[in-house]
């Protein structure tokens, strides 16, 4: 009956509880001993008592301890043990009667000594089973504990303690202090007995599981009552472990719990429906709100939806309308139904309330007539998501306004979880896709800012440096050097039409070209003319690229020029102290897909001065513009470079840069890729 | 902000740009010359007095449609453009293949000229 704990404190407890019991059968069966043969046993009831009291306190210390283990089990367990120990107990008392009732008025069935020893059995079994009811009670009353169970219960503690010792003050005997001291004890446990919170988290077959539990403690603890008392009759008796108050009151609380909970698991299993149909509601909220996860689609967010309404409003039959313009596909969007009949009933509902556009009307839950045989009502609950209706539930029911005001509340608020889980589902598969844009743009642009060179190949005769920038990630402007030999330098710049990844793309070809080209040793105007043939064969039809070509020999001083399309190049002369655009006729690569093109492309040679500086650059910085709207334009470049001549071609550049975002401002835009490219010759002396 | 207005005179259809053509909305100047272009016009004028920009990306709408043009026999011309906006065609020599001209009236009598 009692199970060995595993920790040293319960077996303790255990133990000395089976010593107290045997020092008590010890003790008693002296004093019997004693007041059979008249002889002073020299022992005084107050040794009983205290043994007594000691033997409940280990019993109770034991069950403590057992039920501190068992806390986390659910309160059938619980209670079974209770219904095993009394059976036990009630079975022990019942096996004894009967050993009397065979043995009937042989020697050894008034045998007072044997008589005692099984007394004390009973008296064991029947504190154990009283203690451990006890302290189940307990488990139960405070399962949802507020301030004031806990405070009862505690008076309900101290009473029981005072009960305890009542027989040193009443000397075990049946008078008006017992009967008050029971009543009030009784008082008590009945006050206690109306926590009775956990029953309603019994579902209905638990219910009747706990019916049948208690109905047996309620039988076993009758049985051990009616033996208790019937030994109390016994004049072979002459100690009386029984008749005591603590064990009296034990039996009442443990009945009148008993009982009380008994009664109220009864008059709970018609309702038990519908507390389980809350529970289960709660369940399926939660289940709404955690399906967010990414990997999990929508369509089981909208299977999830469909149960949980079906449930909460017990329909008949339901189906999961979509509109066309979603991309989900249900498995089962046909719930309780055939397909004919839903086709039917389909046809009943009002076209009006089907649309899909979202008006006062269309955004509520609202409830059709159905003149159908079978099915009387319909409650249409539509599913917005991002202000549009992506899909619309109908419930079907076979009764007369089947859905009432609560049914309606509940799955409005399933289908507002729901349409919260889609959106944010969406936003998170909406927000991983853009980081993967992102990351690939910036990929791209990592390769990209590897097409333009690093370092600008340049003699010791004119220095040069270059700065590019993009309106996107990516963009279409591009520049170059290439030494032919000692004496010949190509400085190239490149502008694709448009801009972003298409421009990126272009760029990337240009350069392939580019660079072959300048392989070729090509003056000029034949470069842009094999250019303008290779590139028409691969931009497309509305793309086109303008370039600017420098052929510098250093050896004469000179530099020979080529111009398709592009931004014309702004040069200073240092001998006269100002700077002009080199204006040459021109046309843009890829623009004319023929032969033809040659007549439409020139070459000119100019001689350069020491201190002189050319400046290629693309039309981004020429339409940078201010808030005004004015572009940067070509005078103010020229000024800036006429005012600064001085500068090396680094921090000319780093000039020209910070007046063109000082010109844009805040406010302003620089909406293209823009690039710049100084060079600025230093020999001869 | 671009807004493209048609205008049908006789046997001339007229695009009127209004506002500024960039890499966002070239695909509207793009959709209209090619409605026109479906619907059998033989000479289109592009009436540029109130386009205030034009990015590289609008160029190359034009320059997409020079083939098409010539093909189909269509007469093409670009008439009222700012300074600012004329000199980006002339910079891209543009000027060279399409008549850019500084009005209607110059437009349409150069159509007779040739």
């Amino acid at each position: 009956m009692i199970k060995t704990p595993s920790l040293p404190l319960g077996r303790i407890s255990l133990l000395l509880a089976i010593l107290v019991w045997l020092a008590l059968v010890l003790v008693d069966l002296v004093r019997i001993f004693g007041m059979i043969n008249n002889l002073d046993s020299g022992i005084s009831e107050e040794v009983t008592w205290i043994l007594e009291i000691l033997f409940f306190f280990f019993v109770y210390l034991v069950y403590r301890h057992i039920f501190w283990k068992n806390r986390q089990a659910d309160f059938l367990t619980l209670i079974w043990r209770g219904v095993s120990n009394g059976l036990f107990a009630a079975g022990a008392g019942l096996l004894t009667e009967l050993i009397y009732l065979t043995l009937g008025e042989s020697k050894i069935g008034t045998d007072p000594f044997l008589n005692n020893i099984f007394y004390h059995i009973n008296f064991a079994w029947t504190s154990a089973f009283l203690i451990s009811t006890t302290l189940l009670w307990r488990h139960l009353i405070l399962y949802q504990k507020n301030k004031q169970v806990v405070k009862q219960w505690r008076v309900f503690e101290l009473s029981m303690l005072g009960a305890l010792f009542f027989v040193f003050f009443n000397h075990n005997n049946f008078d008006y202090s017992f009967l008050f001291g029971l009543v009030i004890l009784l008082v008590v446990s009945i006050r206690l007995a109306v926590n009775l919170k956990w029953i309603p988290y019994l579902n209905f077959k638990e219910k009747w599981k706990t019916l049948l539990f208690l109905f047996l403690i309620l039988l076993s603890s009758g049985i051990l009552f009616y033996r208790v008392l019937s030994y109390g009759n016994e004049a072979i008796l002459q100690i009386n472990l029984t008749d005591n108050l603590f064990i009296m009151a034990l039996f009442g609380f443990v009945f009148a719990y008993g009982l009380f909970s008994f009664l109220v698991t009864l008059f709970n299993l018609p309702t038990s429906s519908v507390f389980e149909q809350k529970l289960t509601e709660a369940i399926n909220f939660q289940k709404l709100s955690q399906s967010i996860q990414p990997e999990d689609n929508e369509e089981q967010v909208l299977d999830i939806l469909l149960d949980s309404c079906i449930s909460a409003s017990y329909s008949d039959g339901a189906w999961i309308e979509l509109n066309s313009k979603e991309q989900i596909q249900l498995k089962h969007p046909l719930r309780l139904l055939d397909q004919a009949t839903q086709t039917a009933l389909a046809a009943l509902i009002p076209k009006e309330t089907q649309s899909w556009t979202l008006s006062p009307s269309t955004e509520q839950a609202q409830t059709v007539r159905l003149n159908h045989d079978v099915y009387k009502s319909a409650l249409l609950v539509p599913l917005i998501v991002n202000k549009s209706i992506v899909a619309r539930i109908i419930l079907i029911k076979e009764v007369k306004e089947g859905f009432n005001k609560e049914m309606m509340s509940i799955i409005g608020t399933f289908a507002r979880q729901a349409c919260i889980s889609v959106e944010n589902h969406r936003l998170l598969n909406q927000a991983i896709a853009n980081e993967r844009y992102q990351e690939e743009l910036k990929i791209a642009q990592r390769v990209q800012k590897a097409l333009l060179p690093l370092e600008l190949d340049h003699p010791d005769s004119f220095e040069i440096c270059a700065y590019s920038n993009t309106a996107d990630e990516v963009g279409g402007d591009y520049y170059d050097t290439y030494q032919v030999d000692a004496a010949h330098f190509v400085v190239i710049m490149g502008d694709v039409s448009g801009k972003g990844t298409s421009a990126a793309f272009h760029m990337a070809q240009m350069k392939g070209v580019f660079q072959s080209l300048i392989q070729l040793g090509l003056k000029p105007a034949e470069f842009m003319k094999k250019a303008n043939a290779a590139l028409s064969k691969c931009l497309e039809r509305n793309h086109f690229i303008t370039a600017s070509i420098f052929e510098i020999d250093t050896n004469s001083q000179t530099f020979c020029h080529a111009r398709a399309g592009h931004i014309p190049t702004l040069w200073y002369k240092a001998k006269e102290k100002t700077a002009e655009f080199i204006s040459m006729e021109g046309l843009g690569l890829g623009i004319v897909r023929n032969p033809s093109y040659q007549n439409h492309v020139h070459e000119k040679t100019f001689n350069y001065q020491k201190g002189d500086i050319l400046v290629l650059l693309t039309d981004g910085i020429l339409e940078g513009r201010n808030e005004k709207g004015e572009q940067f334009g070509y005078e103010r470049l020229k000024n800036l470079v006429e005012a600064n001549p001085q500068l090396a071609p680094s921090i000319l550049q780093q000039v020209i840069i910070d007046s063109l975002h000082q010109f844009v401002g805040g406010d302003g835009m620089i909406d293209d890729d823009y690039s710049l490219l100084v060079v600025k010759f230093t020999h001869p002396e | 902000m671009l807004r493209i207005e048609k205008i049908k005179e006789e046997n001339k259809d007229i695009l009127r740009l209004i506002g500024e053509v960039d890499a966002s909305n070239s695909v509207l100047l793009d959709q209209s010359i090619q409605e026109v272009v479906q619907q059998g016009a033989s000479f289109l004028l592009i009436d540029g007095k109130e386009l205030g920009y034009i990015s590289s990306a609008g160029l190359g709408v034009f320059m997409s449609y020079l083939d098409e043009f010539s093909e189909k026999g269509i007469r093409f011309a670009i008439f009222g453009l700012n300074d600012q906006v004329g000199e980006v065609f002339k910079i891209l020599g543009l000027d060279r293949l399409i008549s850019i001209v500084p009005d209607k009236l110059t437009a349409i009598a150069s159509q007779h000229e040739s």
